[in-house]
């Protein structure tokens, strides 16, 4: 599903990212953790098509991002990538449903269908109800539910979650833990960047430590 | 101190863009502002400014020097600040070959020392001043550049009976004194009629009546029957006013629309900057800074691009001023006068900054109000209202999702929405009057034109010194026998008598194509000339002697008296001075055998399509060199200068106002730049994002293109007829039926282009917005 191979990002003179090289395979739920500065955002990144390596090769579902234009990346990320970021990052103005609606009406899809599978995911994930309440009325953990439903609209092949736990309290986050783990059970591909050991050790099969910009273990993991 | 310099110095470092489009849009606002306040400044004072600079004489009076001496004029003084005078005055009749410039009219001659003194001090802008007997400097508005080119350089005598006296000098008075003058011995030689005084008086002079009431003060104690005439300044004032009458409410609309735009958009850029750095005032409260510091810091950001911009655009807007400022005023005789008073020059430098830090002060305040705490929220306090509506209703429509969030932003923030909206609407009011003014113009020009014909032909050549051997009939078959003529009509310019009047009326007798050079085309009331003792007058000598279609007049010349009767109104007259269009029957049932005068008549020559006219004239020359003829055609000053004006303004007004919605658009990319790094996320590309942001203004362009139109069209109906009340003449209706589908059309995509302009930079500025830096960077 992914493939590093010898990736390099340097900031200024510090390198984020030295020669990393790394492999997911589908169904695989890796967590990404390390120290601040580690270059585990960086890797996401990278990941996920926002940055471009300064050497080596970036490899999602068999495209080579690294050499794609920013319009091309973007298609790519629409269609095959789903996103959860720690501060959820909804749009204030829309309702829960449009938000999470909105993912599959930037591909051409006409507001019914988008919206009826917007409600469809919502309903999976508990909060049907809730539909057509904005943002800032919603808790911490409806908002990340919400935020989840959105990067799963256009069934991404790869669901990348940054810090998902970050921001919530530890019933919120638990919730979304076992969602996630949910997800992955179901053949959803997952990587998470965190520092919740606990999300790590509850989510993922396989831990990526990072120091200073390389890959310094790889281990399995036994779920929680 | 120091901290705020410091904090403010490091905010403008952080806001480049902000900072620059800050300076920029004061700098062009400022332009625009002095511009127009340059110009209104300028419509309304120049003679005022040129009659004080000269001292004018607010009462020239004559009196009978039979009746009054010297000594007891200069002793009748009541009510007066200055005097000048006495001087001996004459009217002397040059003889008939006098040259062009002096067209055999009748001088008034004073005999004056020397050009100052106490009042009207001349401007002798050519020669030097009479220093004995036989010289002779004659009035005429200053064209020191023109000199050589112009009728003076050929007028170098003026013999009168057995005098003849040498022009030595060109001297131009603000008080029409006289129409020459020389050495009061000179003057004595002439036998003078009169004694001419000059007044200048304490207290009101703003009226006729209260000149009046001065002059009878000055002549109490006088001998009865002394006072010969007084003319008020206020008739060569009313005259002066006349050509820029026509221009005030063009520059009057242009100056307020440049003045509202100016405002309203400084107005929102700066408010604009200090609510998107509510986080940062937070910030700096938070750390220790005063609300007093804070406020400070602002208004020193915001100042210091707000100063700069401000200063160059004083120069800028001072510098553009002046070139339209003379244009416009040439040839009115104080041309050299025109320049931006130092009051204009306080608004730009003064005034212009004191708005914007008004427009700072405003927001900074309710920063100064608020607690750190408070302050920091405030940007991502959640938004309620009208906006939710509408962006829900939005994302139902079958609209491009990219589209329907665009047209979803501006009721985000309804107060930024409204000022920009305000600005567009301006923006296309003024492209809106400027376009139908400029068509109306060209259509007014093309009537002239038309009328005036393309070339004009006179039987004495100037440059050559030389009159044709030719006879008027002659002339006229030569010019009918050249490649090119399309239709000739001939003119002499005549003044007549008017019985019941003390002041004559000018008639252009014509014969040949008169009728077919397009002024019966231009009739606006009545019908052409079918008989001898019928004429047709221009609306401004009909508005001017207060006459209508259909009534008589009785006019004298050369012993003969005929009733005439005024048939027919047109707009415009004959080329030279406005006169009356009669046939030239009528010259000779007044005046039969009269033996022309070669530089008394003019042939006006229409060409065919498509022949060069400047080859004409020149063929002309050749063909015959005691003829003079020259291209008439293109001789629009008028036109020029407010078509020039007009667009000069309407772009810089429509790129202001772009500015303005670029600020707008950069604004709202750095509210929004966690919303389009989520929407890039997840498959926003960069032009859905520029598509976003682009329509979020366009909408807006659409909007003001709607009430712009109107705005601009009603300004259009109403300013046109009123500067041609102004300059006095009457416009046919299709002068005034500029508007068509299609170009209006295009005025409401001018509020599109003007919008999609503004936004292109800040949009393609959103869509590079790193995904990675505002979605992790929290």
């Amino acid at each position: 599903m992914v493939r590093l191979d010898g990736v390099r990002k340097e900031y200024g003179e510090t390198a984020a990212l030295d020669g990393v090289s790394l492999e997911i395979y589908p169904g695989e739920a890796v967590a990404v953790m390390g120290p601040s500065g580690c270059g585990k955002s960086t890797l996401l990144n990278m990941i996920a098509g926002l940055d471009r390596p300064a050497a080596g090769t970036v490899e999602v579902h068999g495209e080579r991002l690294d050499t794609m234009t920013e319009t091309g990346l973007a298609l790519f990320r629409r269609h095959h990538l789903g996103m959860i970021f720690q501060f959820f990052n909804l749009l204030d103005d829309l309702p829960a449903l449009d938000n999470v609606a909105l993912a599959a009406q930037l591909t051409g899809s006409k507001a019914g269908p988008a919206r009826k599978r917007a409600l469809e995911l919502l309903g999976e994930l508990g909060i049907a109800d809730r539909r057509n309440v904005y943002p800032a009325a919603l808790s911490g953990g409806e908002r990340q539910r919400v935020a989840v439903a959105r990067a799963l609209m256009n069934r991404p092949a790869l669901l990348l979650a940054d810090e998902p736990t970050g921001a919530l309290d530890s019933k919120a986050g638990e919730q979304v833990m076992d969602l996630l783990l949910d997800l992955n059970q179901i053949g959803q591909t997952l990587l998470i960047v965190t520092h919740d050991e606990r999300l790590a050790h509850r989510c993922a099969s396989r831990l990526v430590e990072l120091g200073d910009g390389t890959v310094v273990r790889e281990s399995a993991l036994e779920r929680l | 101190m120091s901290a705020v310099w410091r904090a403010a110095r490091a905010a403008v470092h952080r806001r480049k863009l902000q900072t620059f489009v800050i300076g920029l849009v004061v700098l062009l606002c400022t332009a625009t502002g002095v511009v127009s306040l340059a110009l209104l400044d300028a419509v309304s004072a120049p003679f005022d400014r040129a009659f004080e600079a000269q001292r004018g004489a607010q009462v020239v009076a004559t009196y009978d020097p039979a009746r009054v001496s010297d000594d007891q004029l200069i002793g009748a003084s009541t009510g007066l600040t200055a005097i000048a005078g006495p001087f001996p005055q004459v009217v002397i009749e040059p003889a008939g070959d006098a040259g062009s410039f002096l067209g055999g009219r009748p001088l008034t001659v004073a005999g004056r020392a020397d050009p100052g003194g106490a009042v009207d001090q001349l401007d002798l802008w050519h020669g030097r001043w009479p220093s004995g007997p036989g010289e002779i400097v004659l009035a005429a508005e200053p064209h020191p550049d023109d000199y050589d080119l112009g009728p003076f350089a050929d007028t170098t005598t003026v013999t009168a009976g057995r005098v003849t006296l040498r022009v030595v000098g060109w001297a131009f008075s603000i008080s029409g004194s006289a129409d020459g003058w020389v050495t009061p011995a000179q003057a004595a030689a002439l036998h003078p009629t009169a004694t001419q005084m000059l007044y200048r008086f304490a207290g009101d002079v703003a009226t006729r009546d209260a000149l009046k009431a001065r002059v009878a003060g000055v002549a109490t104690g006088l001998p009865g029957g002394a006072l010969l005439s007084a003319q008020p300044y206020l008739v060569l004032k009313e005259k002066a006013a006349a050509q820029p009458g026509t221009y005030l409410p063009f520059l009057a609309t242009f100056g307020v629309l440049g003045l509202l735009v100016a405002v309203i958009i400084v107005g929102n850029v700066v408010s604009g900057a200090v609510v998107s750095g509510l986080r940062h005032i937070g910030v700096l409260k938070a750390i220790g800074f005063t609300p007093r510091q804070v406020v400070a810091v602002y208004l020193t950001m915001v100042g210091v691009p707000a100063v700069a911009g401000a200063v160059l655009g004083t120069l800028l807007g001072a510098n553009a001023a002046q070139p339209m400022l003379v244009s416009t005023f040439r040839g009115l005789g104080f041309g050299q006068e025109a320049g931006t008073r130092a009051w204009v020059w306080a608004a730009g430098l003064i005034g212009v900054p004191m708005i914007v830090l008004l427009a700072a002060l405003l927001p900074a305040r309710r920063a100064h109000r608020l607690s750190a705490a408070e302050v920091i929220s405030a940007g991502s306090a959640p938004r309620r209202g009208h906006g939710l509506r509408v962006q829900r209703a939005l994302s139902a429509t079958r609209l491009p999702r990219s589209v329907s969030l665009g047209l979803g932003l501006p009721f985000a923030r309804p107060g930024r929405t409204a000022l920009t909206l305000a600005t567009l609407v301006l923006g296309v009011t003024t492209v809106t009057f400027a376009v139908g003014l400029s068509d109306s113009v060209v259509r007014i020009t093309g009537l002239g034109d038309q009328a005036a014909g393309q070339i004009g032909v006179r039987a004495y050549n100037t440059d050559e010194r030389a009159t044709t051997t030719r006879t008027d009939a002659q002339v006229e078959e030569l010019l009918r026998g050249m490649p090119g003529t399309a239709r000739i009509a001939t003119y002499l310019n005549q003044s007549v008598s008017v019985v019941g009047s003390s002041e004559p009326i000018l008639v252009n007798f014509g014969r040949g194509e008169v009728a077919a050079m397009g002024y019966e085309a231009q009739l606006l009331e009545g019908h052409w000339i079918d008989g001898p003792d019928q004429v047709v007058a221009p609306s401004q000598l009909l508005n001017r002697r207060g006459l209508r279609v259909g009534d008589q007049l009785t006019v004298v010349l050369g012993g003969g008296r005929r009733a005439i009767t005024v048939v027919g109104e047109t707009m415009s007259g004959a080329p030279g001075p406005v006169g009356l269009f009669a046939d030239w029957q009528l010259l000779d049932q007044l005046d039969p055998g009269r033996k022309l005068i070669p530089f008394e008549y003019r042939y006006q020559v229409q060409v065919t399509e498509g022949t060069d006219l400047d080859g004409y004239a020149a063929a002309v020359r050749a063909a015959d060199p005691g003829l003079y003829s020259w291209n008439d055609a293109g001789d629009s000053s008028f036109a020029v200068v407010v078509t020039s004006f007009a667009g000069v303004v309407s772009v810089l007004l429509a790129v202001v106002t772009a500015l303005g919605v670029l600020n707008t658009v950069a604004l709202t990319v750095h509210d929004r730049r966690r919303d389009l790094g989520m929407l890039k996320s997840i498959g926003m590309t960069p032009r859905q994002v520029v598509a976003m942001m682009v329509t979020s203004v366009a909408a807006l362009g659409v909007a003001g293109g709607l009430a712009g139109i109107p705005l601009g069209m009603v300004a259009h109906r109403f300013i046109v007829p009123l500067a041609a009340r102004a300059a006095a003449i009457r416009l046919p209706g299709e002068v005034l039926r500029v508007w068509r589908p299609g170009l209006l059309a295009l005025l409401v995509l001018s509020g599109v282009l003007i919008a999609v302009l503004g936004a292109l930079l800040p949009a393609r500025a959103a869509a590079r917005v790193s995904i990675a830096q505002v979605l992790h960077n929290e």
